[in-house]
């Protein structure tokens, strides 16, 4: 199964290698749709302007939206929550990233419940296992920007794998009920309908709030039936007569109480109420009942049942999470989230793109293109030393090295990005070579993978050969020498518009161009040539 | 089990190799991009028990590296 995660951070050490494809970090302008699923797993940034963070946090929602509007929506699509794993607050009051959050949280819940392939997952059902100082371990996140600590990458893998199975589990419709020691302790024919375990002091406390959880799921759409070895006029005698009865007749929409085999009666249950055996969850205190359906009703789930009564309230949240989460909504919910939605429609008009251009145009984004000077050349070296995946060449150059070619009279140039969110420092760098007094060969163009996915290498590159021309230079070559990690360059001088003129047995390509006219670039990116 | 079979062990867990040679680079494997060495630094601190400098998690590019690194801590 292949799956597109969405992340703005490093992710892989938790969701792993194996058939992912990960996008670039905060990058959106990619949603392949020839995948069999999407994972969005954004996390909360470091940000201690915890002003421009929530304004950033605001800004996932309209993301995520432009993101649902080009995938594939047959496909699921899996959400995770957001958690803030570094809560910097200066003074009490001062919640408005956990607003954010919230806010961000809220709208993907009511998502999930409007779209039928969206499901989210509680990532803090993960996290608040740990102690905030575990959560991150900061030499890692400062090195690879990995957040969440590489340290609970097994304890993660764990869970997520828990998970996977939850999502992977139809939704079930119908929960079918034994009573007998699973409504309430005791046995009817026996104690009598006064002498069950219901209400009043433990056990019978724990039946009572089992049955009140019960009769929640019966109020979010779930089916309550019965099938049960009882004499029928006990059960009729304990629904009028005991008043500790939570759950009576009128909460069942069905009923076999019988001494008739469970397995007809499950059939027969399914017919009468129209639904598949598969949409059915059987509950029973007996294992011997238990085996007989889980042997000759594969389909139907049966989940084992606590041996104590205590054990009675995880039981039914692992119940609700197993089979019956987010798998129907009323009328009553639908009226609440077209409510909420439309409070947050007015408040978050600002997060809302109606596409891909309004969006690059929302981030403010600013472009300082730089000459190389002592200041910023240690940078400069370093990123050719250690970018691998957009690099046209992969040299390697150490800072003498670029000292020598600045010697030479070679043009290094490099490029400062700062958005609305934050600055980004110096992410790209090119090499230019004079060959001649009108032709230049690049030599070297790379950029950071942290500010793929905007257009930035297109605008950076592109103002660099205005500014060529401008010089006088009228001819440019280039190469792509490809390597195992720089494969998603490999056409980008041919969407530059260079033309490839030859090439060779290891794959490495020649470009040559004209420099005739000035090229146009964007107008969202607000650029400076230093 | 020795240190070094420990190591090979870690690695073909990290990079999901079938099997890892005690030749084994940065330069020459694929698998061994920053991403899987990074994930390699964390498991060997755990299973050794040490705590690495990102100065010295930067230095181990091949087996004979980790292995040195590995016995100035221990």
């Amino acid at each position: 199964m292949t799956t597109f995660v969405f992340r703005n951070h490093t992710v892989e050490p938790f969701l792993g290698d194996d058939a992912m494809t990960y996008s670039g970090y905060d990058d959106i302008s990619i949603v392949p749709r020839d995948v069999e699923r999407y994972i969005w797993f954004y996390q909360v940034p470091v940000n201690t302007d915890s002003t421009q963070l929530a304004e950033e946090l605001a800004s996932y929602r309209g993301k995520l939206d432009l993101v649902l509007a080009e995938a594939d929506d047959h496909k699921p699509f899996i959400v995770f929550s957001l958690v803030d794993l570094y809560p910097v607050k200066f003074t009490g009051e001062d919640v408005a990233v956990a607003d954010a959050i919230m806010e961000f949280n809220r709208y993907v819940a009511s998502l999930a419940a409007t779209r039928p392939n969206v499901k989210w997952v509680d990532f803090s059902e993960f996290t608040r296992q740990y102690e905030l100082d575990a959560l991150v371990n900061w030499k890692y996140y400062l090195m690879s920007q990995t957040l969440l600590s590489p340290k609970l990458a097994h304890d993660f893998k764990n869970w997520w794998q828990r998970i996977e199975t939850q999502l992977a589990l139809q939704r079930k419709k119908c929960l079918v009920l034994d009573m007998d020691n699973t409504l309430w302790g005791g046995v009817l024919g026996e104690d009598g309908v006064d002498g069950i375990r219901l209400g009043g002091d433990y056990p019978g406390k724990a039946f009572s709030y089992w049955q009140r959880a019960l009769l929640q799921l019966e109020k979010n759409g779930v089916i309550l039936t019965v099938c049960s070895k009882n004499n029928e006029a006990d059960v009729i005698e304990a629904w009028q007569h005991n008043p500790n009865m939570v759950l009576k007749r009128e909460h069942f929409s069905a009923v076999r109480i019988n001494w008739q085999d469970k397995v007809t009666n499950l059939r027969e249950l399914a017919a009468e109420l129209n639904i598949g055996l598969d949409s059915m969850v059987f509950i029973d205190d007996n294992p011997t009942e238990r085996e007989l359906v889980r042997q000759l009703l594969p389909q139907v789930a049966v989940p084992d049942f606590p041996e104590k009564p205590y054990q009675l309230m995880p039981f039914f949240k692992q119940l609700v999470e197993n089979y019956f989460r987010i798998y129907t909504v009323t009328s009553e919910d639908r009226a609440k989230t077209e409510q909420y939605q439309a409070n947050a429609l007015r408040k978050a008009d600002e997060a809302r793109f109606p596409d891909m251009e309004s969006y690059l145009y929302s981030l403010d984004m600013e472009l300082d293109i730089v000459p190389a000077d002592e200041h910023n050349l240690p940078r400069i070296a370093q990123m050719t030393q250690k970018t691998n995946q957009f690099n046209l060449t992969t040299h390697r150059y150490t800072e003498a090295d670029v000292q020598r070619f600045l010697d030479n009279g070679w043009r290094v140039y490099c490029l400062g990005v700062r958005d609305r969110f934050g600055d980004s420092g110096i992410t790209a760098t090119v090499f230019l070579e004079p060959v001649d007094d009108i032709t230049v060969n690049v030599d070297s163009l790379l950029l950071s993978c942290r500010i793929l996915g905007k257009g930035i290498e297109e605008a950076f590159f592109k103002t660099v050969l205005n500014l060529l021309r401008l010089d006088g230079y009228r001819k440019l070559v280039a190469q792509y020498l490809p390597t195992v990690k720089n494969g998603q360059t490999a056409d980008f001088y041919d969407r530059m518009g260079l033309t490839c003129v030859s090439t060779d047995s290891d794959g490495s390509k020649h470009y040559e161009m004209e420099l005739r006219e000035v090229f146009e670039i964007k107008n969202y990116y607000n650029i400076r040539v230093l | 089990m020795n240190m070094e079979e420990r190591v090979l062990e870690i690695m073909r867990e990290v990079f999901e190799m079938e099997a890892v040679t005690t030749d084994v680079s940065q330069k020459n494997c694929a698998r061994w991009d920053s991403l899987h060495h990074l994930s390699l630094a964390s498991e060997l601190e755990e299973a050794f028990d040490i705590d690495l400098e990102p100065e010295e998690i930067a230095e181990m590019t091949d087996f004979s590296r980790v292995i040195d690194m590995l016995k100035s801590k221990i």
